[in-house]
């Protein structure tokens, strides 16, 4: 009887530990780590840590979000992440800026190596001083027209987003000016405020407190769509040039990824969390207190978008003389 | 006025918010115990009480936090120092040398708890006093600082390498200057900012980024005291503290014009960029000497004396951060690990910083100067008691949170090389009597001088007129180059034999 009873204990105890085992093998079972590739505090960094907190309230475990920075833009962190397991468990939390760690020679995979889910971007925007001559981007087209490549503009650095938005308005408008690199969108911005340049392009997100405080006058929207900011509406830049559409819009992408080689049952568990996530309510508030529009990309349609950023900004940094590795080597086609 | 009252209000809300967070007082109180630890025990200094804290909660706090516990740290720090001043006569950190003067004596003659009842006062006072400066200036400062651009930028951080270079050195000004011209060539390293070309990276990945500002701090700052306190162990006498400690505020009403003038000359001193606190104890000291009625008895034990530095070097720290938040140049080798923290936060100091950071800092300031005063009068006795542990102890603690910390910031092995590679520079160049703040000084202001120099001649298509045609850099200009011929034999006989003509 004794001896019985042990069997049917260990056969219990068997059963049961199987039934565990087959449910622990189920996506996710333990916390997941996002390492962001930027420094904590910065855009990349606040979305993560607002859509991870959104997507852990879909999934039965906890998001933590660390930071992995530095590199050549951000490639330490995906450096990070690719040598973890593609089980799923580590993410990346990136931005457009990384699609250029190839070509600059911070490793060596292009950026299908990812599987993107794209949160949301800041429009960018054309904004001149408060104290400028000009009112509208005509005026401002016009002078640089007239004394082409002497009008200073700042953009961040050669090659970034703001950089490459520039050149598209150069490029839709026929305008010429004098593009002056500064480390970063604040930097920028602050030499506009000073008179040092005359206009600056960066993004409605980075430039929103400026143009509220009546320090920057926005001109126009590099988007198809205006904005209401400060009590004025900033029009688009696709209703004064007709061409521009051909160039633009060129949009900030920020979010995270997944090893593109996980599962097709990791990127559904992450996908349907993340869809629950984008559709909530917690998103759209944060996104119009701090002027992002919602992506909601992810998978296939998201890689697209990355594959034009990649393509775009690859071949920009060539022709700037600026990327060490040759975009065409690394398998990108040209856009 | 009005602007003034959006002010107070603006601090005020910064002020509540804090006090009512629990989570504040956790880091408060920790952050300026470590604070003052740090500054009792000889060997560790301010700096690297705030560095090693930038490694710690750097990036993985919220800024909000971190900032409590830096700036805790900070204040703390700089108390801290005026324990063993007094009581050893060995300054805990090189702020509080001058504290040693008439600290020391003062314990010898049996008023040991006086003094420091008096400088746990002061250090307050001093504290406040800075920081009322922090809030009134960093707003002037602000409203000059949109006519500040690249070449202003560019001529202010020669200023601060400069100047870092000529008051740190301890006999040769050359040899400050060199050192600050090494930190410079250091920052040329990594991405070009303007033309994102690679610089000096040797095909070496890891170079792309430059050389990263916490390692680099912690090598320079901490390797070398470590391994100068473990080659030389300096054992003190302690003396026994007599009497109690008590703020006094009898004598503290009766000194009340001395801390107020070395109040407002550490506010001056911090205010000037990588000049610290022991320089603003030291002039403080000097000039309480000339003007004080008690001046001839300084150095022999006087109550002014031991004020006049220990004011200083607290006031000094508000001063610090007024060119630390408006112009992105910070006014003390302290102030550079928290230039550091916020740049590991993505907080770019400089004109279009968040005006709220500015007002949650001088709120914090106001707070960490509390319990500054409250831990040093309540718990003196277990900062005397921790002073008794011996270096051979504490450095090798002190040496594996420092490796943790630069680890940890960027999570790279690599950064453990440099912070030991720029340790054992900067041990060498320690013997060799080179001081070390004015090249961790260029390493940081180094770049902002690349960067704006070269934007400079960029946006004016190479006229090197845009140094002399703009006030504000024709001023600034003119600063650096009367502080370098300042340093020219020929020009220096000359104006001696001028002054004696005159006489």
């Amino acid at each position: 009887m004794e001896l019985k009873f042990a069997k049917l204990m260990s056969v219990a105890a068997v059963v049961t530990g199987l039934a565990g085992g087959a449910l622990a093998q189920d996506y996710p079972y333990r916390d997941i780590t996002t390492a962001v590739v930027w420094g904590a505090g910065g855009g990349t960094d606040t979305i993560n840590r607002m859509i991870m907190a959104e997507m852990e309230k879909h999934l039965p475990v906890s998001i933590n979000v660390t930071n992995q920075t530095g590199g050549v833009a951000g490639s330490n962190g995906m450096v990070y992440v690719m040598n973890q397991p593609d089980d799923g468990y580590t993410l990346v939390g990136l931005s457009e800026s990384n699609v250029t760690a190839a070509v600059q020679g911070g490793w060596d995979k292009k950026f299908d190596y990812w599987y993107p889910f794209i949160v949301g971007g800041s429009p960018d925007l054309i904004s001149v001083p408060a104290n400028s001559p000009y009112a509208t981007l005509e005026e401002l087209v016009d002078a640089a027209k007239a004394a082409p490549g002497t009008i200073p503009a700042a953009a961040s650095g050669a090659g970034s987003i703001h950089h490459l938005n520039l050149l598209a308005i150069q490029n839709g408008s026929g305008a010429e000016f004098k593009f002056v690199p500064y480390k970063g969108s604040a930097p920028g911005q602050e030499a506009a405020i000073a008179g040092e340049v005359a206009l600056v392009v960066t993004s409605l997100a980075e430039q929103a407190a400026l143009i509220e405080g009546g320090q920057l006058k926005p001109l126009a929207m590099l988007t198809p769509d205006s904005v209401e900011i400060a009590g004025m509406t900033v029009p688009s830049a696709f209703d004064s040039y007709d061409g521009l559409d051909k160039y633009l819009p060129l949009k900030q992408a920020i979010g995270f990824a997944v090893h593109n080689s996980a599962s097709d049952d990791i990127k559904a568990k992450l996908g349907a969390a993340f869809e629950k996530a984008i559709a909530g309510e917690a998103v759209a508030e944060w996104a119009a207190a701090n002027n992002y529009d919602v992506g909601g990309q992810y998978g296939e349609e998201a890689s697209k978008i990355f594959a034009t950023l990649e393509a775009n900004f690859a071949y920009t940094l060539q022709e700037l003389g600026a990327a060490t590795v040759d975009p065409a080597s690394l398998g990108i086609e040209k856009p | 006025m009005d602007f003034v009252l959006s002010q107070l209000v603006g601090f005020g809300g910064a002020f509540v918010a804090l006090v009512v967070d629990p989570l504040t007082y956790v880091y408060l109180v920790t952050s300026v115990f470590l604070g003052i630890t740090f500054g009792a025990l000889p060997g560790l200094t301010a700096t690297l009480a705030v560095t090693i804290l930038t490694g710690f909660f750097g990036n993985k706090i919220p800024l909000d936090y971190s900032l409590i516990a830096l700036l805790g740290a900070y204040v703390g720090a700089i108390y801290g120092g005026s324990y063993p001043s007094i009581l050893l006569n060995i300054p805990g950190t090189a702020a509080s040398a001058a504290t040693a003067m008439d600290g020391h004596p003062l314990a010898k003659a049996g008023r040991g708890g006086e003094a420091l009842g008096l400088t746990t006062t002061a250090s307050f006072i001093g504290t406040l006093i800075g920081t009322v400066a922090l809030l009134i200036f960093v707003w002037v400062l602000l409203l000059v600082s949109k006519n500040i651009a690249s070449p202003e930028k560019a001529l202010l951080a020669l200023f601060g390498i400069l100047l870092s270079g000529t008051l740190m050195s301890e006999d040769l000004v050359i040899k400050g200057w060199i050192a600050g011209l090494i930190g410079l060539a250091m920052a040329m390293v990594g991405m070009d900012p303007l033309l994102s070309e690679p610089r000096y990276t040797f095909g070496w990945s890891y170079m792309l980024s430059g050389f990263q500002v916490v390692p680099v701090l912690m090598g320079a700052f901490a390797v070398p005291q470590i391994i100068e306190g473990l080659r030389h162990v300096e054992a003190g006498k302690m003396i026994a503290l007599q009497g109690r400690i008590l703020p006094n505020l009898a004598a503290v009403r009766r000194h009340l014009p001395t801390i107020t003038r070395s109040g407002v000359i550490g506010t001056g001193v911090g205010a000037l960029p990588g000049v610290g606190e022991d320089v603003a104890g030291w002039v403080s000291y000097g000039v309480g000497k000339t003007v004080s009625p008690d001046g001839k008895n300084f150095g022999k034990g006087s109550l002014e004396g031991l004020l006049s530095s220990e004011t200083a070097n607290n006031a000094c720290i508000g001063g610090a951060l007024i060119p630390l938040l408006v112009l992105g140049i910070p006014g003390s080798p302290p102030a550079a690990a928290l230039m550091g923290a916020f740049k590991i936060n993505n907080v770019i100091p400089g004109p279009t910083i968040d005006p709220n950071i500015i007002l949650r800092v001088v709120a914090i300031m106001v707070l960490a100067s509390f319990t500054m005063w409250i831990l040093g009068l309540f718990t003196a006795r277990i900062f005397i008691k921790i002073l008794r542990i011996p270096q051979t102890v504490f450095l090798p603690v002190v040496m594996v949170l420092t490796a943790i910390g630069s680890f940890s910031v960027g999570g790279g092995i690599n950064d453990l090389y440099l912070m030991l590679g720029v340790g054992v520079v900067a041990y060498f160049m320690n013997l060799m009597k080179y001081p070390i703040a004015p090249l961790v000084i260029g390493v940081i202001l180094g770049g902002l001088f690349d960067e704006t120099f070269r934007r400079s001649l960029f946006l004016s298509d190479g006229d090197l007129g845009v140094f002399v045609s703009r006030p504000g850099a024709a001023i600034l200009l003119t600063l650096n180059v009367a502080l370098i011929s300042a340093q020219i034999p020929a020009l220096r006989r000359a104006f001696a034999n001028l002054r004696r003509k005159e006489a």
